[in-house]
């Protein structure tokens, strides 16, 4: 089990599923890969409130899915139910994904650093790895395709959140400041929702910001859970909002039913 | 020309020292039967080409036939690290020769449509685009009239493919029915040779009453070989899915060697024929359990 989250009746994952659900607005058109269940409990939670015209391609395959609950693979086809087109070949994908017709993608790593970079290939160095990690697999592509990125953490922590990366997999900011703009690349990261807060993005130096705090988190839990400079925003620092009784209704009884979100915790 | 083969015929042909490339993603579709037959038949020093995979690469590093790999990610997914594919890479003794997805289909395409390269924007900004430069396989460029950068893929031969699908009639036409094909197509068009396993033969006459169904054309196929569940433990949609209780086994036995060894060589290895090694991981049972709800 997830901690409770102090005073909102529900736990971290249900409150990082909402506070993910809650940045997807109506004209968001997304996909999923391997391991993704914050961001697909997300994506249906958003669908079934806020954002009925969301478009969610289940796996990156079965487009508009509508799963009666969520398997233990995020690309399983048991997640494919519902679904008004299955993607039969890779073409068309890359083809919305390259034109930015897929909008918003979702990724986390291994580590992840202030400007929204991400690893998942190897921790130590790469000739001599400590851990040989399953590789970035579509990461390197969509972060440079995608113009609205998304990460999340479940872990918290120096480990994980560090000043340098071991290898970039996946780009966010890159370098920071105007170094994607540089490359040609669209947007960025908007967000960073983990366990502890949620992350904007400094928009001069692309480097994490603290947007928001969980209930019971102080700024000095979150600069000491993270391995570089956190910034801090102008003023006080929001509590992340309370989701309703309507959101943890529907996350619990609907779109989650057997807490599948729980495997990444 | 009748292509219908058996498996182990088929992997006969398969020279030590190829480039073989091996279809399906992750927990979907990998061409098992053929992997199996190929550690069966001892086959050494091969370059594996799987764009993303999982139990099909780790059986051919516990079997000790590869030399090299070239992969976007290889994984059990939720389901943890692929282990020998960790350990084989973590202690050298497996080279890997490290892309993404798109950088991967683009190699495949430039190979397939006798292009010097493909380009694309996939890869811009991260480490992978510095592991190439001294071979320049990839290779970052700037188009000299809009200034944009790109990425420049170049070609990637192969062999062998080897991938699974539903149905083949006798002369190699396949269908992929559903026609869920994953990134297979990538590496059929990019290969010399491709082998199918198959869950099942149709009659030619019966593809050429519906030839809409047809997912690769008998010239681009080299040989069929029947493999019922020949995807297992990976699934084949919609008709089975993946086997949790097999990944679990496997990863359990793979945290002590010895133990992995025995596994693999009785459980995995130790059956004669494909149907032999199905009927010994549970046979109707497990199919009963794997076959998908809808089906």
């Amino acid at each position: 089990m997830t901690p409770e989250v102090e005073g909102y009746g529900c736990t971290v994952d249900e409150l990082m599923v909402v506070a993910f659900s809650r940045a997807m607005d109506n004209d968001t058109r997304a996909f999923n890969g391997a391991v993704s269940f914050i961001p697909v409990c997300g994506y249906l939670l958003a669908r079934r409130t806020h954002a009925p015209n969301l478009v969610w391609a289940a796996s990156s395959v079965a487009i508009d899915a509508n799963p009666v609950a969520i398997p233990e693979s995020t690309l399983s086809d048991a997640l494919w139910d519902g679904a008004s087109m299955l993607s039969t070949s890779p073409h068309d994908f890359w083809s919305y994904a390259s034109g930015a017709r897929y909008n918003t993608f979702a990724f986390r790593g291994a580590q992840m650093d202030a400007c929204g970079n991400v690893n998942n290939t190897v921790i130590g160095p790469y000739d001599k790895p400590k851990v040989r990690l399953p590789g970035g697999g579509g990461m390197a592509d969509l972060s440079t395709m995608i113009p609205k990125i998304y990460l999340w953490n479940t872990t918290h922590n120096v480990r994980t959140f560090v000043e340098k990366l071991d290898f970039r997999s996946g780009i966010g900011w890159g370098d920071g400041g105007d170094h994607r703009e540089k490359l040609g690349l669209p947007g960025g990261p908007q967000l960073c929702v983990t366990n502890l807060c949620v992350f904007d993005f400094h928009p001069e130096s692309r480097r994490m910001r603290v947007a928001s705090l969980h209930p019971g988190i102080s700024i000095g839990d979150v600069q000491e859970a993270t391995g570089f400079e956190v910034l801090i925003p102008d003023g006080d620092i929001p509590i992340t909002a309370k989701p309703t009784e309507e959101e943890l209704r529907i996350l619990r009884e609907e779109v989650d039913p057997t807490s599948a979100r729980l495997r990444e915790f | 020309m009748d292509k219908r083969a058996s498996v182990e015929q088929l992997v006969e042909t398969i020279p030590d020292g190829a480039t073989i490339a091996l279809g399906g993603l992750s927990m979907n579709s990998a061409p098992m039967a053929y992997v199996r037959e190929i550690v069966r038949q001892e086959k050494r020093d091969l370059t594996v080409v799987a764009i993303v995979a999982g139990m099909s690469v780790d059986w051919l590093i516990a079997g000790g036939c590869v030399k090299k790999i070239v992969s976007g990610l290889v994984s059990f997914e939720g389901l943890g690290l692929a282990p020998m594919f960790r350990m084989g890479v973590q202690s050298g003794r497996v080279e890997i020769e490290e892309y993404s997805e798109d950088l991967l289909i683009c190699r495949l395409r430039a190979q397939a449509w006798n292009l010097p390269f493909v380009p694309t924007k996939a890869g811009l900004g991260t480490d992978l685009l510095p592991l190439h430069e001294e071979t320049g396989t990839i290779r970052v460029e700037v188009d000299g009239a809009t200034g944009e950068h790109y990425v420049a893929c170049t070609r990637l031969p192969v062999d062998v493919a080897l991938v699974h699908a539903h149905s083949a009639d006798e002369l190699g036409n396949v269908r992929v029915d559903p026609k869920l094909i994953w990134m297979d197509n990538e590496i059929v068009n990019a290969a010399e040779r491709t082998f199918v396993s198959v869950e099942r033969y149709v009659d030619h006459a019966d593809v050429v009453a519906e030839p809409h169904r047809t997912t690769y054309p008998q010239f681009m196929v080299s040989g069929v070989a029947l493999a019922e569940i020949g995807a297992y433990p990976t699934s084949c949609f919609p008709e089975y899915s993946h086997h949790t209780s097999f990944f679990k086994a496997y990863s359990a036995a793979a945290s002590v060697p010895e133990e992995f060894e025995t596994f693999f060589a009785d459980r995995v290895l130790g059956p004669k024929t494909w149907d032999d090694f199905i009927k010994s991981s549970g046979g109707d049972e497990m199919i009963a359990e794997i076959r998908r709800r809808s089906a």
